[in-house]
């Protein structure tokens, strides 16, 4: 019986099994040996050691297209927590039509990458995009968002903040799944919101909370090629919102540096680990004030 | 002036009417036992009390203050839910004083009230831990001490005892009722076990379908229940109820037979009779009965009947020989039987 169970769970497993390595683990073996190599794709590959990772750390771009991806992280990726948990907590009771709202929430997260890049590009044209024409009737400042370079940065951060269906839905379940005589106590304890929030809400949400925060910052990495590549490509010149994603594909597959692309990704996968990393044991200090 | 008062008091869900025309008042430093069936309504009263719902109709009075549009957090009572809803991220001693940090008491006053409240529950050795450190009757502490501590004007109880195992329960009963007799406290007890509301309650108000069947003192809803309902829903095992035939000056209950009160000619009639009053002999008067099952429970024995094809249960003293399958003679003295109409319910008479 326990052998025909084990031998059902393999059967299950192996079409993921052989999807992960194919698709996944092959890849990222490649790359890693890739990155030892020079490779066009014509000749054929050449060792090179650390060359690769030698010349980036001399290369220009590489060093800015870093910092680029790390100011990124910095501000989208507190940022798109923040909007996943205000829009679980405005959202989490019934009313009428929360169902449409809840689906306009996941909407953007679930449109194509490159449908999505497109409708920012009309939305943050600065003469007739609506998002100009909205800032002038308020009387706010319209920036050149896409042609100068500090308003193409933040560009593509708020083009960031709108994709966070899964944070959301994620924050969404946890906060149904705390039990309601909680706040009913803390109604009756005449605790105010913002207590009620920072006492209780957040500390009952944090291990879900940590856990999106990991998962995000890895995902940010790439989360912005595609607005880089099709709202921005990469500028204003020279390098405004050129990040590592990016660097990565126009080596690649633009000057046909495989090796050193596959040199750039390595780089890219041991800056995420460092991040989370360093997250984790800043976490871990605090952890057992969240243990439940 | 009640420390409690519902007026008139009804509360729908849609179409279901969970509570109607409540009309309760519970005394300055009364503990008020509210029983009933699930789906009776009695976690709604007070949860309409405790403003964590808004009435249908009605209203609600806390110390002469009507209360009816007020949030839960401007009516100074305290409540304690049957899950504890204690903060598990919380410590006991941040439990406790939760309510009084969230009004803003200074944090020198703060830790004196807490460790006067976990004194009175006798949980102030457990203030460090967290919740998930705690046994199910030190949580029970724990929640009660964070109700004590805010000294609300009115503590409001969803079945505190019910997630603890039997002989905890009955420990925590009494200290329940010793701390409601030294503080003098305002207290409402919803419970679905009757055993509890008659030990616990100064007085008893039984609910049934949303309506109030009768408020009174523990031994009169014993003794005198108003109807069908409460005779049946207050004792255990609950009363046999038997149907009746007239014939002449008698009225045949099952194996019984009883002198026909006068006056009640008219209708029809049921007959009821608490286990402990079904008499028990091995032979001479009365009608026999076979003995169909026997529990012992060391202080009393119950005993299952079949007589005159009706199932009796009878309270008997555990000194008393019977073996399953043994002719018994059951009898019952007149005084003792409950007289209700068959169509209401209502009690017509005890012919105590």
């Amino acid at each position: 019986m326990r052998d025909r169970e084990t031998r059902g769970l393999v059967l299950m497993l192996l079409p993921y099994l052989f999807g992960i390595s194919v698709l996944v683990a092959l890849p990222a073996i490649v790359t890693f040996a890739l990155a030892l190599y020079e490779y066009d794709l014509i000749r054929s590959p050449r060792f090179v050691g650390l060359g690769n990772f030698d010349e980036l750390v001399d290369d220009e771009v590489f060093r800015i297209s870093v910092r680029n991806s790390l100011m990124f992280i910095l501000f989208a990726v507190p940022l798109r927590l923040a909007g996943a948990v205000a829009l679980a907590l405005l959202l989490h009771r019934r009313f009428r039509g929360v169902g449409a709202y809840r689906t306009a929430g996941v909407l953007p997260t679930v449109v194509p990458d490159v449908a999505y890049a497109l409708l920012w590009l009309w939305i943050f044209n600065p003469l007739y995009g609506p998002l100009n024409l909205a800032l002038e009737a308020l009387g706010g400042p319209t920036p050149r968002w896409l042609t100068d370079p500090r308003a193409a940065q933040w560009a593509v951060i708020v083009m960031s903040l709108f994709t966070i269906g899964e944070g959301f839905l994620v924050a969404l379940a946890t906060r149904q799944s705390l039990p309601h005589e909680l706040y009913e106590l803390a109604d009756l304890e005449a605790a105010k919101p913002w207590y009620v929030f920072g006492r209780v809400t957040l500390p009952l949400m944090a291990p879900t909370l940590l856990l999106l925060l990991f998962r995000d910052t890895i995902f940010s990495f790439q989360a912005n090629f595609v607005p880089a590549l099709i709202v921005t490509e990469g500028g204003p010149p020279p390098y405004a919102t050129t990040y590592l994603p990016l660097f990565v594909y126009q080596n690649a597959f633009e000057y046909l540096r495989y090796g050193y692309a596959a040199a750039a990704t390595v780089s890219m996968f041991l800056i995420t680990a460092a991040i989370v990393y360093i997250q984790y044991r800043i976490v871990r200090r605090w952890r057992h004030a969240f243990v439940v | 002036m009640a420390a409690l008062g519902y007026a008139g008091v009804r509360k729908d869900y849609g179409d279901v009417t969970a509570l109607r025309d409540l009309e309760l008042e519970v005394g300055e430093g009364e503990l008020l036992a509210l029983v009933g069936p699930s789906g009776s309504g009695k976690s709604t009263a007070l949860r309409l009390a405790a403003g964590l719902e808004d009435v249908s109709a009605g209203s609600i009075s806390i110390g002469g203050r009507d209360v009816t549009r007020l949030p839960p957090a401007k009516r100074n009572v305290s409540m304690v839910f049957e899950s504890y809803a204690l903060f598990p991220h919380l410590s006991a001693a941040e439990n406790i004083g939760f309510g009084l940090r969230a009004r803003g008491l200074p944090r020198r006053e703060l830790s004196g009230r807490v460790l006067e409240a976990a004194t009175l529950t006798g949980c102030e050795r457990l203030l460090e831990r967290k919740p998930h450190q705690l046994s199910g009757g030190e949580r029970q502490r724990v929640a009660l001490a964070r109700a004590l501590a805010r000294r609300p004007d009115v503590f409001l109880l969803d079945e505190p005892l019910s997630n603890l195992d039997a002989q905890l329960r009955v420990d925590t009963r009494a200290e329940l009722k010793r701390l409601h007799q030294r503080l003098g406290a305002t207290m409402v007890y919803v419970t679905h076990d009757q055993v509890e509301a008659l030990t616990l309650g100064d007085r008893v108000a039984v609910l049934h379908e949303g309506t109030l069947q009768q408020l009174d003192a523990p031994d009169a809803v014993y003794r005198r229940p108003v109807n069908r309902f409460v005779a049946r829903f207050i004792g255990s095992p609950s009363m046999n109820l038997l149907a009746t035939e007239a014939e002449g000056e008698l009225l045949h209950a099952g194996p019984f037979d009883i002198p026909r009160p006068r006056g009640l000619r008219a209708r029809r009639l049921e007959a009821g009779i608490r286990p402990e009053h079904v008499e028990l002999a091995g032979d001479g008067a009365g009608t026999p009965a076979r003995v169909e099952v026997v529990e012992r429970a060391g202080s009393e024995t119950l005993v299952y009947l079949v007589a005159d094809g009706v199932e009796l249960v009878a309270r008997a003293s555990p000194d008393v020989r019977l073996t399953v399958g043994a002719t018994m003679h059951v009898g019952v003295a007149a005084r003792n039987v409950y007289l209700f109409d068959a169509e209401t319910g209502e009690t017509l008479a005890s012919l105590e």
